[in-house]
């Protein structure tokens, strides 16, 4: 086994509480299928056998194999995590580093993408790198986001990557919020590097493949908690920095691993089983670069690499927006007939290409669903008006109802005749009859999430 | 370098002002030809010959300069001259370009008041010579890139480019091909990156450290109006940072073509010179090669043979010399038996005699090299003599006329010239141009020992020695002829493309703190002398030195400090270091005596007499032989020193072995104990 996959399926979703707070992140529709699904599909298309997810108890409860609607080839080992909120990333993969035997592809569960996987993974492997990540160009979401109109969203603060001629080699990165006093960049890097590009408006997809000796760095180095916030950023900078002379005695190893753990990483990059690799590159004619004579990497041990897709489908399923955009994305992304066998759809009814019916759903007469997800064990009565909406597993809508642009959480009833536009609702709500809405919120407790707005009537 | 000078590229500066849009495709294409570079980086040939003149492999730098344009499809050229006028356009009279037929007409415009680049433009601007864009390049420029290219990026944009030079790190929007930002990047460890430059909406950006500025610009006409605008505009680079600082105000651009082949580069130093030569004779510049004959001159006509072997007509080879590779001769040149040429060009009309070895060797005209010379990447130029016997190490200049031997070895890095070094001191303010920035750049001296031991018994010239690379202008750094020698940048291991601009500032100073000290010292000691020869009273001391002490920023403690050393060390500065102890005692009481009220000013807190007496004991850890309690005894008599202080300090231990074996001092101890029994005796009063 080359590479072990770690899903991350801990995250709280806590940038859209809207849709979290009773259905855990991993388990969200998107397409009529829990979020978690396209991650662990993408990686069973390539052909991972073995899965370890890194979940909560609640979770974990939830993912049983048909749920999931996988074929039942992968073995899915669930590990459970307490405390979500201050467990991150790192400590996840430390908290499993017993599973761990090989090089490890880390990935989120809200991740929703077409990438062809091996593009990342042969990066990895071609150049022996440390780390090879994924990143996207970043999606303007066209949609309009339910319930947020007139909220600017704050401008989120760009990322600066830099990569080298190649566009693979990632020799940059930094946060705009860090680089107030203007960026800087070491003129070592640029005489290696001469020509850099700095990119923004791109996406991290949070797919990392990290190296053995990387994982056991964390172990030794607890103070790391986060992998894209500290262990990222840390190895794009180590790429660079002189390699520490290896110290004299062995106080001083024990020091300086005590101290920051630094030269464990050296001393890693160079353990043993390396020996046969280094004696490959030296002994080839190959080199990474020219221009000057020096060896291949300018003989760094620390490497990192980026696989930017420039086109293609890549969602991180973290906003509502993103949720909306992933969801009008997911028919493409799906195999499955739109319209489940067991779904209960009557003759005299339009429904879209581009829209998905789930399981058990009843669709009665004269109702047009358009650009739009019905879930699960929902009943739509006649005279239905649905566009460009996801409605979750076992919405009822009553007759006459006009549902556009919104979210429909579980459960949620909509009375007959209501006209809802651009609206949340929450689950297990009930809209009154005739009601009228627009661009509201309309969940059960608005209190707890007093940074939305209150839903507001549409004047008649 | 090869490398370097290969990625070649150019671009175009330029303003763009509102969209103007006449029938300007039907005008002349016009350029301006700076033949004057306004520095003397080629100082002290540059003397005798202007720097566009200068031979590269036996054609004159304009003439290529020239070439380029021409075949680029300018059709007017306004060569404006400086240094030297008269010999350009002597050249050019004579040469192709002046001919009836030639489809470039060459226009002249010579002026001594020219001193920059800005100077010229504003004169163009003064004059309303240009109709439409221009091309801007200066008479030292080899290349044979095709700009019409650019040329065409630059119309459709109507907004301008400019280039960058190696050593300049520039941010480019990639997308629009604009330069954000450059700099230059000697010396510097970090690269910064203001912020602003990323706000633009693109969002990719590009950073490039691997570009040779060829000093090709494109230019709107608006570009000459600029610099008429902005009267502090000296040099491109001038211009190009205020461009780009002032771009959002002005609206203003500065656009970049990276030329992916062609060769272009401009010979900017002997660096330079060296690396474009051997490109040309290597044929990197084709179409332009040595047997092409461009410039259609009789008798400049050779032929190419294998392994890059260049003859002229006429000329003639002695037997069993040998031309290993990359060899250009002109006509009616001479060449002795068992001779061992590489990677050289030599000129017309030279004679050269036997067993001579020429390797990067850069032979003018009339050069007479007798036998059994061997000379090693320098430059000879016109009507020098070489006699028997000569060594010439590398990077050795020898400039017109001059005459070396016999039997002597140049050793790395000579510069020889007919002129005094010192000439140029007094003629400054005639030599306009060329010569007008240097003076202070490169202060060069003569060197006062006989010659005819450097340059041979029958040799004629003078040495020159760049002497300390101190004044740096921000642009256009001190350096020698050669530029500096390569070191390799102390924090990267190693970088190819540094190599020919590499113009670190060689030697470091210290700390400027240390150096402050230091001056403070001189000053302080200065003044003192001067207290002494011209009787000047305490008081007035004091002043000066208190005044010293705010323009070197020099806290009280180290006044003191240094004021006390001063002072210690003065009789050995009055008589020379080897004094016996009475008679450094018997000069420095008198001397103590005298400044005591300079002291006084300085030493009055207890913490300031403790100060006092460890810069003393400092002084006298150097100078043990003169070690006394005299010193101490007299400036406890002139009340410089009280009672306390000296017992405090004699009670604190020596830290190490020699203070205390300086406490231990006969005289001291002695000293000492009169002054406890003077205590006990002043308590028991």
């Amino acid at each position: 086994m080359e590479l072990q996959a770690v899903l991350m399926a801990a995250g709280g979703g806590s940038r859209m509480m809207e849709l979290t707070y009773n259905t855990h992140k991993p388990l969200l529709p998107v397409g009529n299928k829990p979020l978690i699904w396209y991650p662990l599909n993408l990686l069973e298309r390539v052909g991972f056998e073995e899965v370890i997810i890194i979940t909560t108890k609640d979770v974990q409860k939830m993912l049983t194999p048909d749920r999931l609607k996988l074929d039942g080839k992968m073995k899915l080992d669930v590990v459970c995590i307490q405390l979500e909120g201050e467990m991150g990333t790192a400590d996840a993969l430390r908290h499993v580093q017993q599973k761990i035997k090989t090089d490890v592809l880390v990935l989120s569960c809200d991740l929703i993408t077409d990438v062809a996987l091996h593009e990342v993974v042969d990066l990895f492997r071609a150049h022996n790198a440390s780390m090879a990540m994924l990143m996207s160009k970043l999606h303007e979401f066209t949609e309009t986001v339910p319930g947020q109109k007139g909220k600017k969203k704050a401008g989120e603060q760009r990322d600066f990557v830099g990569v080298d001629a190649t566009g693979q080699r990632l020799l940059f990165m930094a946060n705009e919020a860090d680089l107030e006093d203007g960026l800087t960049i070491r003129k070592s890097i640029m005489c290696k590097h001469p020509s850099m590009r700095i990119r923004t408006g791109l996406l991290d997809a949070h797919l990392y493949c990290l190296k053995r000796c990387v994982v056991d760095f964390l172990v030794e180095n607890k103070n790391i908690s986060s992998i894209r916030g500290e262990l990222i950023p840390y190895l794009v900078r180590k790429q660079f920095s002189k390699s520490v002379n290896l110290p004299n005695n062995k106080d001083e190893v024990e020091m300086s691993q005590k101290m920051e753990g630094q030269t464990n990483l050296e001393i890693l990059g160079s353990c043993k089983d390396e020996e046969l690799l280094r004696l490959t590159q030296e002994r080839s004619c190959w080199n990474d670069h020219h221009g000057d004579m020096s060896e291949a990497y300018h003989g760094g041990k620390v490497r990192c690499y980026v696989h930017i897709m420039e086109d293609g489908v890549c969602y991180r399923v973290n906003t509502l927006a993103a949720y909306i955009e992933a969801n009008r994305m997911a028919p493409k992304l799906i195999e499955d007939p739109p319209i489940h066998p067991s779904a209960v759809i009557s003759e005299c009814t339009q429904v879209g290409a581009d829209s998905i019916i789930g399981a058990s759903c009843q669709i009665s007469d004269k109702t047009s669903i358009k650009r739009s997800t019905v879930g699960a064990s929902s009943t739509v009565r006649e005279k239905v008006k649905i566009t460009n909406s996801i409605l979750m597993n076992g919405v009822t809508v009553e007759e006459g109802c006009n549902i556009q642009g919104s979210v429909i959480c579980s459960n949620a009833v909509i009375g007959r005749n209501a006209d809802i536009k651009y609206c949340l609702v929450g689950s297990s709500q009930r809209i009154e009859p005739d009601a009228r809405h627009l661009d509201s919120n309309l969940s059960i407790n608005d209190s707890a999430l007093g940074s939305l707005k209150m839903s507001r009537d549409w004047p008649a | 370098m090869n490398m370097a000078a290969k990625t070649a590229k150019q671009g175009r500066p330029g303003a763009r002002r509102a969209a103007v849009d006449q029938d300007e495709e039907e005008q002349p294409l016009q350029a301006v030809l700076v033949a004057d570079s306004f520095n003397r980086r080629f100082f002290p040939v540059t003397k005798d010959q202007p720097r566009a003149l200068l031979p590269l492999a036996n054609v004159a730098m304009i003439d290529y300069t020239l070439e380029f344009l021409t075949s680029t499809g300018v059709q007017e050229t306004f060569v404006f001259c400086c240094w030297m006028s008269d010999k350009i356009k002597d050249h050019l009279a004579k040469s192709k370009w002046c001919r009836s037929n030639s489809s470039n007409t060459v226009h002249f415009i010579t002026s001594d008041t020219y001193r920059s680049l800005g100077d010229v433009l504003r004169d163009v601007d003064a004059k309303a010579l240009l109709r439409s864009d221009f091309i801007l390049v200066y008479g030292d420029v080899v290349s044979s890139i095709d700009v019409t290219q650019a040329l065409q990026e630059h119309r459709l944009r109507r907004k301008l480019e400019k280039n960058i030079s190696d050593n300049i790190v520039v941010a480019v929007d990639s997308k629009s091909k604009r330069i954000l930002h450059y700099q230059k990047t000697q010396g510097l460890k970090k690269l910064q990156f203001p912020m602003n430059i990323f706000h633009s909406t693109s969002d990719e950006f590009e950073i490039r450290h691997d570009l040779l500025d060829c000093h090709i610009s494109i230019c709107s006409p608006q570009v000459a109006e600029l610099f008429t605008d902005n009267f502090d505009y000296q040099t491109r680079n001038d211009f190009v940072r205020g461009i780009l600082v002032n771009e959002e105000i002005l609206g203003n651009q500065i656009h970049l073509h990276v030329a992916k082949d062609g060769y272009g580069a401009r010979v900017s130093n002997l660096f330079m010179y060296d690396a474009v030569s051997s490109d040309m004779i290597r044929r990197w510049i084709y179409p332009i090669t040595p047997e092409s004959n461009f410039v259609d001159e009789e008798g400049k006509s050779c032929t190419h043979s294998r392994h890059n072997v260049y003859r002229g007509t006429g000329v003639s080879l002695g037997h069993g010399s040998q031309m290993e590779e990359n060899v250009l001769i002109g006509q009616d040149t001479s060449i002795g038996a068992k001779g061992h040429i590489s990677n050289s060009v030599i000129g017309a009309n030279c004679i050269i005699g036997d067993n001579v070895i020429l390797d990067r060797a850069y032979i003018w005209n009339n050069v007479h090299i007798a036998d059994n010379v061997a000379i090693r990447q320098s430059v000879v130029c016109d009507g020098v003599e070489v006699k028997t016997g000569v060594i010439l190490k590398e990077q050795c200049v020898l400039a017109f006329n001059a005459v070396v031997g016999p039997d002597v070895t140049l050793p790395e890095g000579t510069v020889v010239s007919l002129h005094h070094p010192d000439e140029e001191e007094e003629e400054q303010d005639e030599f306009l141009s060329d010569h007008a920035e240097a003076g202070h750049n490169k202060a060069t001296k003569k060197d006062k020992a006989n010659n005819s031991k450097e340059l041979g018994t029958e040799g004629q010239g003078y040495i020159w020695k760049s002497s300390s690379l101190d004044h740096t202008k921000e642009d256009e750094l001190a350096q020698s002829l050669w530029g500096l020698v390569l070191n390799p940048d102390p924090e990267s291991d190693s970088e190819s493309e540094a190599s020919e601009g590499s113009d670190q500032p060689g030697s470091r100073t210290i700390s400027p703190e240390l150096d402050d000290i230091k001056v403070f010292q001189t000053e302080v000691q200065g003044t003192l002398q001067r207290g002494l020869e011209e009787n000047i009273g305490c008081d007035n001391l004091v002043l000066e030195i208190n005044s010293l002490k705010y323009a070197y920023n020099i806290t009280l403690k180290e006044v003191m400090q240094i004021l006390t050393r001063v002072v210690l060390e003065y009789p050995f500065f009055q008589e020379g270091a080897d004094l016996s102890t009475s008679q450094y005692n018997t000069l420095l009481l008198p001397l103590l005596k005298g400044w005591a009220p300079v002291f006084k000013n300085y030493v009055k807190r207890a913490q300031d007499h403790l100060n006092c007496l460890a810069s003393i004991e400092e002084f006298f850890l150097e100078h043990e032989a003169h070690w006394g309690a005299l010193v101490l005894m007299s400036a406890y008599n002139l009340d410089i020193l009280e009672e306390d202080g000296i017992m405090r300090w004699f009670s604190q231990e020596g830290t190490t072995d020699k203070s205390k074996l300086l406490r231990k001092n006969q005289g001291l101890l002695k000293f000492i104990q009169w002054l406890e029994e003077a205590e006990e005796y002043s308590e028991g009063d």
